[in-house]
């Protein structure tokens, strides 16, 4: 019988591991042979693309490093624990979110799908993905806001609640519980409700000709009913549930700054789009094609793939930085404000968009979301 | 203050969990900053005395959080340029352009493969034994082969053998 692919690839590494019956097996078989040639040829061109130096370690030096880390974070008790600022307007960090804030409107207008035929489409993504760009990225694509008109959206309705029951009812959703709060965070929450709405974006073709005039361009050919075409995103009502800070001071940029850990999670029925006149699909390749857009982001716009899936979240990466990551089986993005202030994550499950975000490590509030139900 | 079988783990893991970063990176720096991820997070899931399993958890946790970086783009092609070339290419601008280009593509064929199969190409190509990558990797010596293989084959095929 001959050895299995296993048997034969752990030979060209440790010949001695083998064992003897395989080895003399080898040394007579050409089928074999020929297998072992094969994988050899293909283990020397990994080696070759995966070849490069150890990193030159300095182990005293990066211990010390770590301890740094370790003290900002779990080293002290909360009395002495230094103030970690996250949002307010003024800061750096208050420029990361606001950062993000506008490339995730602008990324509404990039929403698209690629299924419907018909002049009208419907759909609910169900899982966001991050699409790295830099600080000049997100004025690129927040200049298509010019492109057209948006109306809706403009104000937050912020209405405190009493309690949780309260909260649910005006939400219509239930009550996520968090299992497993981190040390230090107020136990008792408070509770309240944004109100949802209606965003429409209409492409305007006198507007987009006049915006790629001063970007320096001409518009590429527009299809048949662009002009006039329509986005919407319906939001629906959001419940907000507060750990150890004034939800306001998040939202609205108002209030003082927690200096412990502190969070907030978000949990609203998923948004659905619509598009009119042309397949919002149509609406995002032709988006992505007008001048200004570096070609870079479009490309990692594209390659998100199917958004009527997955709405591609730009993120600042100088600022900010996104990955995926897994919460109770529901994929999730997770951003970390590279500064080390704070963290979010946002996934969906069941038909509702959950998002955690504050003052804490990007450990911790995955842990609370993976203990939230 | 006596040393703790935390910072023994430490001295003795810290290079090999870098350089196994780096085998998915292909820089020195970001893959020093997953290894302090690594081992932060160690740290705080098991304390002092993390146990005889440390070694194998902090070396998967090398691979997928490295991997995780790649698959996020949470690094940019620039960076990688400046310490992906070798110092003998520095000179040739032809040849820092097709060894950036080729970084690129293998970082991104990595994203692409399955997860485990670009777990056990970092692990392999960082130098870790068979006996070391199934404790890893919680599997077989045996299935190490055929994952190996299998992740060799995918990875040569996605990247392709012209820009190699």
């Amino acid at each position: 019988m001959h050895p299995s692919d296993g048997t034969l690839r752990r030979s060209l590494d440790e010949p001695v591991a083998v064992d003897a019956t395989s080895r003399a097996h080898l040394a007579t078989c050409a089928r074999c042979a020929a297998r072992v040639q094969g994988m050899s040829a293909d283990a020397a061109a990994v080696q070759a693309m995966l070849v490069s130096p150890d990193p030159a370690v300095d182990v005293a030096m990066s211990r010390a490093r770590l301890a740094g880390s370790e003290a900002e974070t779990v080293g002290t008790t909360a009395s002495q624990r230094p103030a970690r600022r996250i949002w307010p307007s003024t800061t750096r960090a208050g420029r990361v979110m606001a950062g993000v804030a506008v490339a995730a409107a602008a990324s509404v207008v990039l929403v698209a799908t690629g299924t419907a035929q018909d002049f009208l489409s419907i759909f609910q993504p169900s899982q966001v993905a991050a699409v790295p760009v830099t600080a000049a990225d997100v004025r690129s694509l927040a200049g298509l806001a010019s492109y057209g008109s948006v109306t809706g959206g403009s104000t937050i309705n912020f209405q405190p609640e009493p309690d949780a029951a309260a909260a649910a009812a005006a939400a219509g959703l239930g009550i996520p519980v968090v299992a497993a709060l981190p040390a230090r965070t107020p136990a008792a929450p408070t509770y309240a409700i944004v109100s949802g709405g209606m965003v429409t974006f209409r492409f305007d073709a006198t507007l987009a000709r006049a915006a790629a005039a001063r970007a320096g361009g001409q518009l590429p050919a527009m299809p048949a009913g662009l002009d006039g075409s329509t986005l919407s995103v319906s939001i629906q009502p959001a419940l907000v549930v507060s750990y150890g800070v004034d939800p306001a001071t998040l939202l609205q940029g108002v209030g003082s700054v927690p200096s412990g850990p502190a969070f907030i999670l978000v949990a609203t029925r998923t948004p659905t789009v619509t598009s009119t006149g042309v397949t919002a699909r149509q609406l995002e390749d032709y988006l992505l094609s007008v001048p200004g857009i570096p070609a870079e982001v479009a490309s990692e716009i594209r390659a998100v793939g199917n958004p009527a899936v997955t709405i591609p979240v730009p993120i600042p990466i100088d600022l900010a930085s996104g990955s995926s990551v897994s919460i109770n089986g529901a994929r999730g993005l997770l951003i970390g404000d590279s500064t080390g202030l704070g963290s979010a994550v946002v996934w969906q499950h069941n038909g509702v968009v959950d998002a955690i975000a504050g003052t804490l490590t990007a450990g911790e509030v995955v842990a609370v979301a993976r203990s939230t139900h | 203050m006596r040393p703790t079988s935390f910072d023994r783990l430490f001295a003795e893991e810290y290079a090999r969990v870098a350089a196994i970063a780096r085998r998915v990176l292909g820089d020195p720096a970001a893959a020093e900053d997953v290894a302090q991820e690594v081992f932060l997070d160690l740290h705080r899931r098991f304390g002092d005395n993390p146990g005889a399993k440390a070694p194998a958890w902090a070396r998967t946790a090398a691979a997928h959080t490295a991997l995780n970086m790649i698959r996020s783009n949470r690094r940019r092609a620039g960076r990688e340029e400046r310490y992906a070339i070798e110092p003998s290419l520095a000179h040739d601008p032809q040849a820092e352009v097709e060894a950036a280009e080729t970084g690129r593509a293998v970082r991104a064929a990595l994203a692409r493969i399955p997860r485990r199969q670009a777990t056990v190409l970092a692990l392999r190509y960082s130098g870790l034994s068979y006996a070391e990558m199934a404790s890893a990797l919680g599997i077989g010596v045996n299935a190490v082969g055929t994952r190996l293989r299998r992740a060799e084959a995918r990875l040569r095929k996605e990247v392709g053998d012209a820009s190699v």
